[in-house]
């Protein structure tokens, strides 16, 4: 449902993203992983429209979204959930979240407000804090805050940069699973960045390894997580 | 006892104009990253529209609402026009370091400044002219003893209160108000989350346009009207907003009651020669004490 071809995104002299060529299949997890600095933040971001890329093409469900702005790209069905936990923390909890159904709430105000229960239903402890302002959140609530207001959105696609950034193992196999849950319960297609390859492959269909800005391979997630010599090779272990 | 009330009042009345003047700054500062140093020129200009509306008698409340209304239009149009175009990243990558960047539109809205003030004179004229005000400005007088304060001051007061709480309400409670407080805070996750803040910044600049406007319409009873005759209230707007606190709106009113205040009792008890260096006195103490203002930077990041 997301053809990615020939994408090259760069930042005056530095070529972030080389050719990218990839695709992200329907109601599946595919994960891209790889060293820092290797270009996985700049391919999100170039999807979501906050990077304008000097070369090839991104087609969404049929249509090209090449040079559209971030705000049509989450209307189109796109949400992104940024690198380093993205709140505001000046707002309150439920303010966050809903400023990600705000441009739809006048199209179907019910559904804003299912959506509202069903991620107070997906993570309790953000339904304890609602009014609390987000900056007193911990890094785990935040991440789950972020998640949170990307899917008030109703994607048809996740986009997510690390959400494991900082947080302890066992936050992370928390989120880790919600998100896997979705994925297998509602059939959202989800795009995972990830540096912790093990878990981001333990819960993937598909893998793509970036290096330099790069694909390196592109393969069923426990082929890749097999692979030891790639690993070796690539993440250093 | 009096004297005191007299200074009171008349410095409630004044300050209720700065917080709105300060208001309009901060609103723009936030919303679009911009010290507007063309609001009062906006103002001066739909303050002149209303004025000769009424000249070519229509009634004053025609005038009053006509000028908030452009008032809006010309601060959604500066910024549609003008300041967009202006923040356009590809353009401005000419200009190699970031602090030039971020001169760009502070030197734009002082030449709009310039453009407008000598545009008002072209078309009326640059000698001063009256202003109506809506409601007497003698003293108001119970059972034949003549009170502190006059209609008018009453009038400013209950608008400007009546103003403010319209705006709180309107930033807290419905959607656009959250979009446009999400597009202040932070660009990108609002962006992120569908949110047009283009639009959500050109409203920015009408508010402010809207809220500098019915600033001028309430001063200029008391000081007639020319093309610069709001330079000096931009001045004490801008301290206003400063002192409370240039990232908060509820600092900006408050920062506008302090200064109407402190102008009222300096002029009431020592003299009006002795305003501006204890406007000075306000703002450095204030600078030193908090350098973000009363009520600026309280923010609960936590890094
Ligand atoms: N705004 C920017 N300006 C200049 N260079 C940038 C910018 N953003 C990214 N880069 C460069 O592009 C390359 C790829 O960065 P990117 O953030 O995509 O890596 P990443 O794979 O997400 O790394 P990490 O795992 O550390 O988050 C890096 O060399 C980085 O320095
Ligand atoms: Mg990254």
């Amino acid at each position: 449902m997301l053809e990615i071809n020939s994408l090259t995104t760069s930042f005056g002299s530095v070529v972030a993203l080389d050719g990218v060529s990839m695709s992200v299949q329907e109601s599946k997890i595919t994960t891209v992983i790889g060293a820092n600095g290797a270009g996985k933040s700049t391919l999100l971001r170039t999807i979501s429209g906050l990077e304008h890329p000097a070369k090839g093409s991104i087609t969404w469900d049929g249509k090209s979204i090449i040079g559209w702005k971030p705000e049509d790209v989450v209307r189109a069905g796109i949400a992104h959930v940024p690198e380093g936990h993205a709140v505001i923390s000046e707002l309150s909890v439920e303010e966050n979240i809903n400023m990600g159904s705000l441009f739809r709430r006048r199209v179907n105000k019910k559904d804003v407000a299912a959506a509202l229960e069903e991620t107070y239903h997906l993570f309790p402890r953000l339904q304890e804090r609602r009014k609390q302002l987000a900056g007193t959140l911990s890094g785990g609530e935040r991440q789950m805050l972020a998640i949170s207001r990307a899917l008030v959105s109703r994607p048809k696609l996740l986009l997510l940069d690390e959400p494991s950034l900082g947080l302890a193992p066992l936050v992370v196999e928390q989120i880790i699973d919600c998100v896997n849950t979705l994925c297998r319960s509602t059939g959202l297609t989800v795009l995972l960045v990830e540096q912790n390859a093990n878990t981001a492959l333990g819960v993937a269909d598909h893998g793509v390894l970036l290096a330099l800005g790069k694909v390196v391979a592109d393969r069923p997630a426990a082929e890749l997580k097999a692979d030891s010599s790639l690993r070796a090779a690539y993440l250093g272990y | 006892m009096d004297t005191f009330l007299a200074a009171l009042f008349s410095g409630t009345s004044r300050g209720a104009i700065y917080a709105l003047v300060a208001l309009g700054l901060v609103i723009v500062w936030r919303g679009a990253g911009v010290v507007n140093f063309a609001q009062m020129g906006q103002a001066m200009f739909s303050t002149y529209i209303a004025s000769a509306l009424i000249q070519n008698g229509n009634s004053y409340w025609v005038g009053f609402f006509v000028a908030l209304f452009a008032g809006s239009i010309l601060g959604a149009l500066l910024d549609i026009l003008i300041m967009r175009p202006l923040s356009n990243k590809k353009k401005t990558e000419l200009l190699s370091s970031e602090s030039m960047r971020a001169a760009v539109p502070v030197i734009a809205s002082l030449g709009i400044l310039g453009a407008l003030q000598a545009l008002a004179g072209i078309i009326w004229a640059a000698e001063e002219r009256g202003f109506p005000a809506p409601a007497p400005q003698e003293g108001f007088s119970v059972a034949s003893s003549i009170m502190p304060f006059t209609s008018f001051d009453l009038f400013v007061i209950s608008i400007v209160a009546a103003t403010l709480v319209m705006t709180t309400l309107f930033f807290k409670r419905t959607g656009v108000g959250l979009a446009m407080r999400a597009t202040a805070l932070n660009q990108e996750v609002a962006r992120l989350s569908g949110i047009r803040t283009n639009f959500t910044r050109a409203l920015s600049w009408a508010i402010s346009g809207a809220a500098s406007s019915l600033a001028g319409l309430l001063i200029t009873p008391t000081s007639n009207l020319s093309p610069n005759t709001l330079d000096l209230v931009l001045i004490i707007g801008f301290t206003a907003a400063v002192v409370g606190g240039l990232d908060s709106p509820a600092g900006a009113v408050l920062g506008g009651f302090i200064l109407g205040l402190v102008i009222s009792f300096v002029t009431f008890y020592l003299s009006p020669e002795d305003v501006f260096i204890s406007i000075l006195g306000v703002l450095l103490v204030v600078l030193i004490v908090k350098p973000r203002g009363i009520l600026g930077g309280k923010d609960a990041r936590r890094v």
